[in-house]
């Protein structure tokens, strides 16, 4: 092993030592696989998502990270084709056959998406509480402050709080994605899942995002998938790796600690990759 | 290979074999430019046909139809049938231009929310169900207007025994708009981007709600186009009308009532005996062109404002 290339990513790990312990559980997954039209994209995933800290999912292009993302709201019902097995609990009940429904679950767990996808005939103010909207809260001084805190809480409320009521489309591509982060915020959940949130943004705003992201974990537990191994160092305190089996499905190679992963993993083919030796 | 290789590599070729590829492409460029003159020229050519004959017909159009129409009275009064005493007399045709108001107003009324939800559903489900109506969708679209007044007339006039009645008329004309709108909403809700409905499932919206609130209002542009579409179609038909409303010679906004519509008085003036009516033809037929450039124009003014709101 390259020694030194070793120290560098070392010192890559932030210090994680503020993150709550692995001790209360948000979801658990498993012996979770996703198959579409009966070809497996992902299985073999069993692991805790710890209450309050960043959990990543890293691995190759094609290892399933957003098929196991989207397993975890249930984005995958209305595909044709598409079937969940194993279990997926939050806070203990199956997701998929417990008596909570999709509605309930999704208003439980937020999800971001790769793209910001603000809706586009709606204003930032209509935006950031279009989920209380669609869940049917009408009162006005609760969605007023439901604004005003999801978009604080999404660092965007300064930026703004002037322009509620312009649409949506004429912020930048950052405040977009914040706009959306606002907007899953304001439901209040439990989990918030991102899959590659930054990776269509520049490199400052990829660091508010970042920013964002570590100083959410207060109040939510995230689950991010990136393809950026320096992101999920710096800000995950978990990590999963997935990688394609023989048969082009993907698999978990391994589930740790973030420093674990990077530092010290089991497997090889885990350090290769986080080394960037391949995928 | 080995030809490829020499190919990415010029500074491994010789002189020779430069100049051969210049002059080739000396030459392959001239015969671009020769077939590219020929190409222009020939859509000169088409632009022509097309354009030709639109424009001597907008001329007769003006120039025959213009002094008609700048008598307030051809607005105002009620058609009036010419005598040998008095053959210039035509009267106006305020009841035409009511009747084409209140039968496209009425048809609109019938197939707006009906062809909108329709085309919703079509893109939104994939059952069995949506696929026939489809296809129902794509024949009734090419089916002849005629069709539309026969079914009109044995269902409307005779079977609910309502008789000769703008409502008639403007049921014939929303059947007749019911294909264009279905069509042009399925296509305008397809074209909204999949993130934005799994956006809102995301945030627990129920999948209706996903697609009154979200799909919906994004594909307006296009649902709005296509209305003004099947309403442009609908108020220049004659066909459909023909059989069903009567030709009621009042000023009416009564559904039940028999009304006049402007194509249907073009066709009867154009029959006329009298030449002073036919003279009148080209300006009820002015006034038409005129209602649907109207219509479209506000339409894409309306389109392109919304297009930059985002
Ligand atoms: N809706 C779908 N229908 C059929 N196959 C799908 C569908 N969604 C994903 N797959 C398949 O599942 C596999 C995993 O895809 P997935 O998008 O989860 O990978 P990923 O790890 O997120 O890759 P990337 O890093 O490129 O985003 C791929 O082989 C893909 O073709
Ligand atoms: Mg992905």
């Amino acid at each position: 092993m390259d020694q030194e290339f070793m120290a560098k990513v070392k010192m890559e790990v932030v210090d994680k030592s503020t993150a709550p312990a692995r001790s209360v559980i948000a979801m658990q997954l498993k012996d979770v696989a996703v198959s579409f039209h009966g070809r497996t994209a992902v299985r073999d995933c069993t692991f805790d998502i710890a209450k309050n800290r960043v959990t990543s999912l890293i691995g190759p292009s094609g290892s399933g990270k957003t098929t196991l993302l989207r397993a975890l709201n249930r984005l995958h019902d209305l595909t044709p084709g598409a079937k969940v097995a194993g279990q997926i609990l939050l806070d203990g009940v199956d997701i998929y056959r417990g008596d909570l429904t999709v509605t309930e679950l999704r208003t439980r767990v937020g999800m971001v998406f790769q793209r910001p996808n603000p809706f586009p005939t709606m204003s930032i103010y209509d935006n950031a509480i279009s989920g209380l909207r669609f869940n049917g809260v009408k009162k006005k001084s609760i969605l007023d402050e439901a604004a005003e805190s999801s978009l604080r809480s999404a660092a965007l409320w300064d930026s703004v709080e002037s322009r509620l009521k312009v649409a949506a489309s004429n912020l930048s591509g950052g405040e977009q994605q914040r706009l959306c982060i606002a907007r899953a915020l304001a439901m209040d959940p439990e989990v918030i899942l991102m899959d590659e949130p930054t990776s269509a943004l520049d490199p400052i705003a990829t660091l508010r995002i970042e920013e964002l992201m570590t100083s959410l974990k207060q109040r939510v537990t995230v689950v991010i998938v990136t393809h950026n191994m320096q992101q999920a160092a710096r800000i995950s305190d978990d990590c999963a790796f997935l990688l394609m089996g023989e048969d082009r499905a993907g698999e978990l190679i391994e589930f740790d600690t973030t420093e674990k992963i990077f530092n010290n993993p089991i497997d090889p083919r885990t350090l290769d990759y986080t080394l960037g030796r391949f995928g | 290979m080995s030809d490829l290789v020499d190919l990415q590599s010029p500074h491994e070729i010789g002189h020779e074999m430069r100049d051969e590829i210049r002059r080739i492409s000396d030459h392959l460029r001239r015969r671009r430019q020769v077939r590219s003159t020929i190409m222009v020229a020939l859509c000169g050519v088409a632009l022509a046909v097309t354009a030709v004959p639109l424009l001597l017909l907008l001329f007769e159009l003006f120039h025959r139809g213009l002094p008609v129409v700048l008598h307030t009275g051809f607005y105002t009064q009620l058609p009036q049938t010419p005598s040998l005493v008095a053959p210039n007399v035509t009267g106006g045709v305020s009841n035409a231009i009511i009747g084409s108001i209140v039968l496209s107003a009425y048809a609109a009324v019938m197939a707006i929310p009906v062809g909108v939800l329709a085309g919703v559903y079509l893109a939104e489900s994939d059952s069995k169900l949506a696929t026939m109506l489809r296809i129902i969708a794509q024949t009734m679209a090419g089916a002849p207007s005629i069709l539309m007044g026969l079914f009109a007339f044995s269902f409307v006039v005779r079977a609910l025994h309502i008789g000769f009645s703008a409502i008639a008329g403007s049921f014939a004309l929303a059947v007749l708009m019911l294909p264009v709108i279905v069509i042009s909403s399925e296509i305008a809700v397809r074209g909204v981007p999949n993130t934005l409905r799994e956006a809102g499932l995301a945030l627990g919206a129920k999948p209706h709600k996903v697609s009154m609130r979200i799909v919906l209002p994004a594909a307006v542009t296009g649902i709005v186009t296509g209305i003004i579409l099947a309403v442009s179609r609908a108020i220049g038909e004659t066909a459909p009308v023909l059989l069903v409303i009567g030709g009621g010679y009042i000023n009416s906004w009564k559904p039940l009532n028999p009304v006049s519509a402007l194509p249907l008085s073009i066709y009867e003036n154009a029959k006329s005996q009298w030449p002073s009516l036919r003279t009148q033809v080209w300006g009820i037929a002015l006034v038409l062109v005129v209602f649907v450039f109207i219509l479209s124009l506000s339409a894409r003014i309306w389109a392109s404002r919304k297009q930059r709101a985002r």
